[in-house]
């Protein structure tokens, strides 16, 4: 993968001639605990997952192996794979930038000098740490069944009576899709430490210069706020690709129904757990990490026109 | 807490106390320690701790320390650690797992104990052998179990019309639901909820009609035609209004908060006898509990299963004592007691005669129906094959296709069978 | 636009800057209005405590017919073990969680961002690479890996891989606002001799106080959070967590005590809404106030 992680060399100028080891080790020191944990605690579960998809295993006897089985079956005969497949992207590609364009307002919004501030920013962070509770699953039902409180107030605004949104296989994904954006919170604070960050003399400089506000969101803000962005729009994507509790909880692990919030990890969470079909569960799990990483490799190298890092 | 302490183990524990320093080690020293897993809710959850207590004081050289969980985080929990091969000692089991984990051989095979330490032969062949797996012993029935048709008695007063009774043919029960429905008493209110992806009530009337879900070698016990009458009478039912719309059966999660009756959208609804009481917890009104429709000619379509059923890991160090344990939660007057009629109505008829004596009039209700119900029960249907487990969610799934018109109760019905054969070959 | 108070305040150590009285209403008119929105489910969830069982489910009225407080009692007492304890218990792991990531993490950040290595490159695409694999594959492994290590049973497997920097998102978070750190700032350091831990110790870390924080507040969050991780791995009842505490009220096939478990919801929210009011100061330092000059 192409990464952006290549720092120019200017660092390393200043050494005079230095050794491979001097160059290299204090690089290795500090990254020693995440190597000690890629190695000890990551590499061998991902190994292991990658040699369980070869395998047929039940989990609760010994793996047998079936070599490309799996992926032959998902490739060529599993409607489901396509299905969920389909559910998922039409999730990340509604709910990453609604809920993206939502924070980055929001914080611009909360990054001004209001009175009450933290206490803005803490409730709008409220529905974010109620994430994966039980109570979600609850609450989302009496919202948007048929006479719950979009409803109610879709009768007393415009006199429409609308369908049991949640429960409308037409409908249920959107729902899902509304619960992502309002739970918007961690991309808003990620938002505000980027702005927090900005120096604040770039500010003072372009306001003496007598830049619009406007201008200076669009010259200053913007630009310096690009690596927080690509951030947030990176890991949201992964994010929504992996999302599985808000299915889970909404639907009861149904994915229901008629399947139409049957998330592709919700559907390798069934087939794993659900059905015993470990194997099968963990090549799905290697084919979502195959097209995340093909999207993840098309934004970073997108980042070099757009990202703007300082060095 | 481990017993054989080695230096990593200490410093594990040694952590551990830190972080948890107010908390006792229990009987750490006990010659016997085995873990214990169920799921359920809190009341299981006081009911079983307490049987756990009264049996340590007993057997001062047992320890038991117990592990209760929702159903769902449950069989996540007990399949990894089974997988890792760290399952508990006893792990309570639901009809619907233990073939899966008896084929697998994680279960204990239990039928050397019976008639020694395990006492269970009053139980009668029936509820013995609803713990079997191909013929040997993998689980004890905790409670007897059956389907029923719970009924709103108030809303059907309310709407004028004659309440189901055992007895009742599908075809009266779905035009006294149409009434129901018509009588417009309440608002958003149907006669029945919409049963059509509901595996025991299809089992109940495949059965009825003398075919099964699945046949004594492991296949398909009905053909597209049966499955599409099922569908067809319940699109019957859906246009003359007996039954809730499909936006809003789909509400409907196979659990007791979203039952169509408990959210007051129905007069009548599904389930098992056990959740009798929890469902009229739930609802103000009063409930009644009747069997399944039947057709006048009909074969016996309901059975008799356990509700849950005890069970002990293969891998037990201590497989005597967990026996033991069983045999006391079933048979002795004391653990019995203390378990109460919580799990289901005991098989064991004295410490049934026992428990009734001082039975609520809710439980008393399932004690009375499961009675009336046995002599017009069949047997228990055979194991059912390796992938049965999804099919119950297929068809949900078909059921709602039909339901909002996506299929054809034909084109469902064909591609029912055909998904559901091919989910058992598949295992 | 010659007002100077136009830049960028640290908001909490300056007045509000000027602007027409009824711009400032509007904001604050519609930031209201947005909260109620965001505050509905704990109104919701608070109101659903003191509600009857049979009303939870059959109403959708915020307004309870009656208050039933006995709920509160009930989830934190009623129990095998006080509710106290689960939260202490997370309390505890979520504060060792958050000292593991804060520290690990930020290392690792700290080469990626700006140290220079053989293999770079290579580390950061595996490392991103850990954050696209569904966890509940590695379950089954990871948690054989950790009964052979004997650390089943305890808090351990939910604690050290924090120590490790296993999460891979808090890596890339703070390699994101590393990179964003003017550059002249450690390379004057390091032409004054400085080694590159000093630089990360003295340099790094006092101006990443706002990404910091922000790991700091997401790490005890999402710990406090975590349901699957202590599901798999605590056993005894008096090491369970918040969340294992939580799903003891239901059970979707028999009777769940609803009402306490949105009593015992509302009540955990608070050291997770105590936390965010914490390190939300910090989030507002940074930069702009370190009177930063390029």
């Amino acid at each position: 993968m192409a990464i952006g992680a290549n720092a120019p060399a200017r660092v390393t100028t200043i050494y005079k001639a230095p050794s491979a080891f001097s160059r290299n080790a204090p690089g290795y020191l500090f990254l020693l605990p995440w190597l000690i944990g890629f190695f000890g605690l990551t590499l061998g579960p991902a190994i292991a997952s990658l040699y369980l998809s070869l395998t047929d295993y039940n989990l609760l006897q010994a793996p047998d192996w079936v070599g490309l089985d799996n992926y032959v079956r998902i490739a060529t005969a599993d409607d489901k794979f396509i299905s969920s497949m389909k559910v998922t992207l039409f999730y990340v590609v509604c709910s990453v930038p609604l809920k993206l364009t939502f924070a980055l307002l929001v914080a611009l919004l909360l990054n001004r000098g209001i009175r009450g501030l933290p206490v803005y920013r803490a409730i709008f962070y409220l529905p974010s740490l109620l994430g994966s509770s039980v109570a979600i699953a609850v609450l989302w039902r009496q919202i948007f069944d048929a006479d719950g409180v979009v409803n109610t107030l879709l009768w007393y605004l415009f006199g429409i009576n609308g369908p049991s949104w949640i429960s409308n296989p037409d409908y249920s994904l959107y729902t899902l899709v509304i619960l992502a954006v309002w739970q918007f919170g961690s991309p808003m604070i990620i938002f505000l430490a980027g702005l927090r960050q900005i120096p604040t003399d770039l500010y003072e400089a372009a306001s003496l210069d007598g830049a619009s506000k406007v201008r200076i969101f669009f010259k200053i803000t913007l630009p310096l706020l690009t690596p927080v962005i690509f951030f947030n729009a990176v890991v949201q994507t992964i994010d929504a690709f992996k999302a599985f509790t808000p299915a889970y909880v909404i639907s009861s692990g149904t994915g229901g129904p008629i399947d139409s919030t049957l998330f592709y990890t919700l559907y390798l969470y069934q087939e794993a757990f659900g059905y015993f079909r470990m194997g099968y569960a963990s090549a799905l799990a290697w084919i979502l990490v195959i097209i995340i990483a093909i999207f993840t490799a098309f934004s970073f190298l997108s980042a070099r026109y757009w990202v703007h890092y300082d060095d | 807490m481990t017993l054989t302490i080695d230096r990593r183990q200490l410093l594990a524990g040694m952590a551990a106390t830190l972080a948890f320093g107010s908390i006792g080690l229990g009987r750490a020293n006990a010659a016997t320690a085995m873990r214990l897993l169920w799921w359920g809710s809190k009341e299981r959850a006081d009911r079983t701790f307490a049987a756990v207590k009264a049996y340590q004081a007993k057997n001062p050289d047992v320890s038991i320390a117990g592990e209760t969980f929702g159903w769902d985080s449950y069989w996540t929990r007990l399949a990894t650690q089974t997988a890792g091969g760290n399952a508990p000692d006893l792990i309570q089991m639901d009809y619907r797992y233990i073939f899966e984990y008896a084929r697998r051989g994680t279960l204990l095979d239990m039928t050397p104990y019976l008639g020694k330490s395990l006492a269970i032969e009053d139980f009668g062949a029936p509820n013995i052998n609803s713990g079997k797996v191909d013929g040997k012993i993998y689980g004890v029935n905790l409670g007897v179990n059956s389907s029923m048709v719970v009924v709103n008695a108030a809303a059907w007063q309310e709407a004028g019309v004659e309440q189901p009774h055992d007895g009742i043919t599908w075809e009266q029960l779905g035009d006294a639901c149409a009434k129901v429905t018509a009588a417009k008493k309440r608002r958003g209110f149907y006669g029945t909820g919409d049963q059509s992806g509901g595996e025991p009530a299809l089992e109940c009337w495949l059965r009825q009609h003398g075919k099964a879900l699945y046949t004594n070698d492991g296949k398909l016990g009905f053909e597209a035609k049966d499955a599409a009458e099922w569908f067809a009478f319940w699109a019957e039912l859906r246009k003359s209004g007996a039954c809730v719309p499909a936006d809003v059966q789909a509400l409907d999660q196979q659990t007791i908060e979203t039952d169509m009756l408990v959210t007051k959208k129905a007069a009548v609804s599904y389930a098992h006898s056990n959740q009798f009481v929890a469902i009229q917890g739930l609802v103000k009104e009063k409930l009644d509990l009747i069997a399944y429709p039947s057709n006048p000619d009909s074969k016996p379509g309901q059975y008799l299963k356990p509700s849950m059923l005890m069970s002990v890991s293969a891998s037990s160090a201590n497989k005597d004592a967990a026996v033991a344990f069983i045999n006391y939660l079933v048979e002795s007057p004391d653990g019995a007691k203390t378990l109460g009629v919580e799990r289901g109505v005991p098989a064991s008829p004295k410490i049934r005669d026992l428990l009734t004596q001082d039975l609520d009039a809710i439980s008393k209700q399932v004690v009375d129906y499961i009675g009336r119900l046995t002599p017009h029960v069949g047997a228990l249907p055979p194991a059912p094959p390796n992938g049965a487990g999804e099919n119950a969610f297929l068809l949900k799934k078909i059921a709602e296709e039909v339901a909002f018109g996506k299929s054809s109760t034909q084109d469902g019905a064909t591609k029912f069978v055909e998904q559901a054969a091919a989910n058992i070959t598949r295992g | 636009m010659t007002d100077a108070k136009l830049t960028h305040f640290p908001e909490d150590l300056s007045p509000p800057r000027e602007r027409p009285w009824f711009f400032s209403i509007l904001i604050h008119v519609a930031l209201i209005g947005a909260s109620i929105l965001m505050l509905y489910p704990l109104l919701w969830m608070l109101s659903g405590s003191v509600k009857d069982q049979n009303e939870i489910f059959g109403t959708a009225s915020l307004i309870p017919s009656h208050f039933d407080f006995s709920s509160f009692p009930r989830g934190w007492f009623g129990g095998q073990v006080n509710f106290g304890s689960f939260v202490w218990n997370s309390v505890v792991i979520a504060v060792l969680s958050v000292i593991g990531n804060v520290i690990s993490c930020s290392l690792a950040a700290y080469a990626f961002a700006r140290l220079n290595f053989w293999g770079k490159s290579f580390w950061f695409a595996l490392m991103l690479g850990t954050l696209m694999l569904p966890y509940h594959v590695t379950l089954i492994p990871q948690y054989i890996l950790f009964l052979k290590l004997g650390w089943v049973k305890t808090m351990l497997p939910l604690v050290v891989p924090k120590f490790l920097a296993v999460d891979a998102f808090f890596i890339f978070l703070m390699v994101q606002f590393f990179r964003g750190i003017p550059r002249e700032l450690d390379e004057a350091a390091m032409m004054d001799g400085c080694s590159p831990w000093r630089i990360y110790w003295r340099i790094m870390l006092p101006l990443s106080l706002p990404v910091l924080a922000t790991a700091a507040i997401f790490s005890f969050i999402w710990t406090w959070d975590d349901f699957f991780g202590p599901l798999i791995y605590l056993s005894d009842i008096n090491t369970y967590t918040v969340q294992l505490g939580l799903r003891s009220f239901v059970d979707s096939t028999g009777s769940s005590d609803w009402s306490s478990l949105f009593a015992m919801s509302s009540l955990s929210l608070i050291p997770v809404f105590l936390i965010f009011l914490f390190f939300q100061r910090l989030l507002i330092d940074g930069i702009a106030t370190a009177g930063l000059k390029r």
